[in-house]
């Protein structure tokens, strides 16, 4: 099974609706995947419609009490599962604080999944935790959102030198522009300079389009719900990379 | 554990329209009905139906133009797909890298893909909604028929229902509905199955191995010959594909099934009249022989790739024109087997075996065995034959000769064969249990001849080789496999000791003694 993480110590650029578009396509494509959602504000699983409310709460969860397999529900998408996010995810840190070997605590938990699925996809909140930690050990990759500005390059080259130092075996870690305006020029510059650049920097980036803030409406991913617009196709062609990276 | 992803398949009786029965659901549950799908594909599978085994299904069909296979997913879930090559059969290495052949190559082992039938229909998804809108069960109505020679073969009309992970409730309630209100049994089979039935094949595939129900007062001759006649459905069954060349099991499990029926001819030989016994085994002994050559070859190169993998790449290589070799040789070889057993000579030999196993054997008094019941006949045997192993077992040590080995394991087949074939006889797991140990020491002996037979067919190459391009380089690095394979034989030679030890044991000697007593 590959990990696949959505990250960024920022809010509101784009995890969430990366996470749920590459895992509609992996599951569309026929991999089994499961979407973890990570983020006590719950996006991903009110997208899917699924209520949230893991029993024995994440406490539990991260010891390794209750078996996760049997927290899991289907979503509307074919081949694709949630392990949905739940309140007490807030005391989170402060689990994985006290409960030792912490780097390894999300790895645990998806241990018993492999079996299982091909892909997990890890819907990270914002913030930098010990929840990232665990994270950066058990993903293969990260993909990390950017709204195009010198300042977020700038912390994403931080965040690369920071998982590259600190964590043993790292994680690749993907950059790709989201929100992209094309009518700002210093949006058409960054991503013109930095995809063509830099091979950590995705080749496809998102467009800012309203399709993709209807998804709450819709209840679903937009590569669901308006396949054929401007966006569905970036996330297309952002899958197909990350889908390449990860040789799967 | 697998996940809870329940599924249930239901057939639609004759008569009950299936828009009948989603407006029935309708009114009982909040349902969402889909677009109709059209589907025209083929079923495909090994001879021996490996992905059946496995619970996989596996489709072919075209996608934008392009042959496509699809690999069924949980129920409810999109197949793994992948764009192939159109071909009349694939190999694990004829599809293209990716998860699809991950997937599939471990179940198919050596074995072709095969189109087992053709399925055409249409599919009318559904799903049942919870309060939130959300889907909580997944249906698929499926009206298919077989694409068969001048037409269709309408398949039973079947309802397909899904679980949805983390919601079993919601399932239950509407197969419930369907069983009692509806009054719905249980789907014959699968769509494949029924297909591949319709086609007028069988849907469990080729035969490879053969069961027999023997009683143990049931006579051996008639037990012999019962056991004789399944061998022979199983050679009949394996000679198109072997003539074809789908792949190289359906020429080793003829063979196999001519080498069983051998032993049973000689094992049981005072069950038969010995002047048509003398040419029937003349008979199969030929099938053997003209078939042998391109079984040696074919071993030859199933192993190659794994013998030259334990080399250094430039030796790799440089053996590139051996195996070029190989397969040409390969290729002569199966042109000579087809030239054979498409001959007049086969059609006599085995029409005559035929009408042997059919027609009547004649008085008894020629055939002291024939009447004497097969507990008793075959457990003489196994007593003898294992007696006789570990004798000569027993008498070989460091400076016995190769061929000590290779008589005991020519032994130890026969005493396979008669334990799989008759072991059902007895009671209890004796039987079973000694073809165990059987088969670990039996493990040691193969691979001890095996890699002579290797060595002594590569070292033969090498006249040939000389003459082509890069044969020189060949042959150096041919040296390196040929010692490679003597070490492995030696290495095998050591492991003998151990497993013979356990096969003779004095405690299984005197369990067979007394398990196949008289
Ligand atoms: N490409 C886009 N075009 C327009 N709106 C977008 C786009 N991507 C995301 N949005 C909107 O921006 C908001 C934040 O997006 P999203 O939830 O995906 O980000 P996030 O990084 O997961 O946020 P958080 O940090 O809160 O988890 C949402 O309202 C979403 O609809
Ligand atoms: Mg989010």
């Amino acid at each position: 099974m590959k990990v696949v993480a959505t990250y960024n110590i920022k809010g509101g650029v784009g995890k969430t609706s990366a996470a749920v578009n590459i895992a509609a396509l992996a599951a569309a494509d026929g991999l089994r995947t499961v979407l973890w959602d990570l983020d006590p504000q719950a996006a991903a699983t009110f997208l899917f419609r699924v209520r949230a409310k893991v029993r024995g709460g994440g406490r539990k969860l991260v010891r390794g009490r209750t078996d996760v397999t049997d927290l899991l529900r289907g979503t509307d998408i074919e081949g694709l599962d949630l392990l949905p996010a739940d309140f007490s995810y807030r005391h989170m840190d402060l689990v994985l604080d006290g409960a030792g070997r912490r780097t390894r605590r999300m790895g645990r938990v998806l241990d018993p999944l492999a079996e299982h699925y091909d892909l997990a996809i890890l819907d990270c909140p914002p913030s930098i935790s010990l929840v990232s930690e665990s994270v950066f050990d058990a993903a293969d990759a990260l993909l990390v959102p950017l709204i195009p500005s010198t300042l977020t390059v700038r912390t994403f080259e931080q965040l690369s030198a920071f998982v590259e130092d600190e964590v043993e075996d790292p994680p690749e870690v993907v950059a790709f522009f989201s929100m992209v305006d094309g009518r700002k020029r210093l949006h058409r510059e960054v991503v013109e300079r930095l995809s063509t650049d830099r091979d950590d920097v995705a080749a496809a980036a998102i467009p800012a389009a309203t399709e993709v803030e209807l998804m709450g409406v819709e209840r679903a991913p937009v590569v669901v719900h308006a396949p054929r617009s401007r966006a569905a196709r970036a996330y297309r062609a952002l899958w197909a990379e990350v889908r390449s990276r990860l040789g799967i | 554990m697998p996940l809870d992803v329940p599924a249930r398949a239901f057939a639609l009786p004759e008569g009950v329209d299936p828009g009948a029965l989603v407006s029935f659901l309708g009114e009982r549950f909040d349902l969402a009905v889909d677009p109709p799908e059209r589907t025209d594909h083929t079923v495909l599978d090994t001879a021996d139906r490996r992905l059946r085994a496995a619970g996989a299904e596996l489709r072919l069909h075209t996608h934008r133009g392009e042959p496509t296979m699809a690999l069924a997913g949980r129920p409810g879930a999109p197949p793994l797909t992948a764009t192939v090559r159109r071909r009349p059969r694939w190999l694990a290495g004829d599809l293209p890298e990716g998860p699809l052949r991950d997937r599939i190559a471990p179940a198919i082992g050596v074995r072709a893909l095969l189109p087992l039938a053709r399925v055409r229909g249409e599919v009318r998804p559904a799903r049942v909604l919870n309060r939130d809108d959300k889907t909580v069960v997944r249906l698929r109505l499926a009206t298919h028929a077989a694409v068969v020679e001048g037409g269709e073969v309408p398949l039973t009309p079947r309802l397909e229902v899904a679980g949805v992970l983390g919601y079993r409730r919601p399932f239950e309630r509407l197969v419930s509905v369907l069983t009692t209100e509806a009054g719905l049994v249980e789907a014959p089979g699968s769509v494949a199955d029924e297909a591949i039935a319709a086609a007028g094949g069988d849907p469990d595939g080729v035969p490879s191995k053969v069961r027999v129900p023997l009683r143990p007062d049931q006579r051996t001759d008639e037990a012999a010959v019962a056991v004789l006649r399944a061998l022979a459905g199983v050679v009949e069954a394996n000679l198109p594909g072997t003539l074809d060349d789908l792949d190289t099991e359906f020429l080793h499990d003829l063979r196999v099934a001519v080498r069983r029926s051998r032993s049973v001819l000689r094992e049981m030989k005072r069950a038969f009249p010995p002047g048509p016994l003398r040419r029937q085994r003349d008979a199969l002994r030929w099938v053997q022989a003209v078939t042998g050559p391109t079984r040696d070859l074919d071993v030859q190169l199933l192993e190659w790739d794994d013998l030259v993998a334990t080399l250094p790449e430039d030796r790799q290589a440089a053996l590139a024109p051996v195996r070029a070799l190989l397969e040409r040789r390969r290729r002569d070889a199966h042109r000579a087997l087809r030239r054979e057993l498409t001959g007049e000579a086969y059609g006599a030999a085995w029409g005559g075996y035929r009408r042997f196993l059919d027609g009547d054997l004649g008085p008894d008094d020629e055939r002291p065995d024939a009447a004497a019941p097969v507990v008793a006949v075959a457990g003489r045997r196994i007593r003898k034959v294992y007696r006789r192993m570990v004798a000569m077992g027993e008498a070989v040590d460091a400076g016995s000769p190769a061929t000590a080995l290779h008589e005991l394991r020519k032994r130890g087949k026969e005493l396979r064969y008669l334990l799989e074939l008759f072991g059902g006889l007895w009671p209890g797991d004796e039987a079973r249990d000694m073809v165990r140990a059987l088969k670990a020491l039996q493990d040691v002996l193969g691979t001890h001849q095996d890699r002579e037979v290797q060595a002594d067919a590569l070292r033969a190459l090498a006249p040939d080789l000389a003459g082509v391009e890069g044969g020189p380089d060949a042959l150096l690095a041919l040296g390196a496999v040929v010692e490679r394979l003597g070490t492995e034989q030696r290495a095998a030679r050591e492991r003998f000791a151990d497993r013979f030890a356990e096969f003779a044991s004095p405690s299984r000697q005197a369990l067979v003694a007394e398990t196949f007593r008289p």
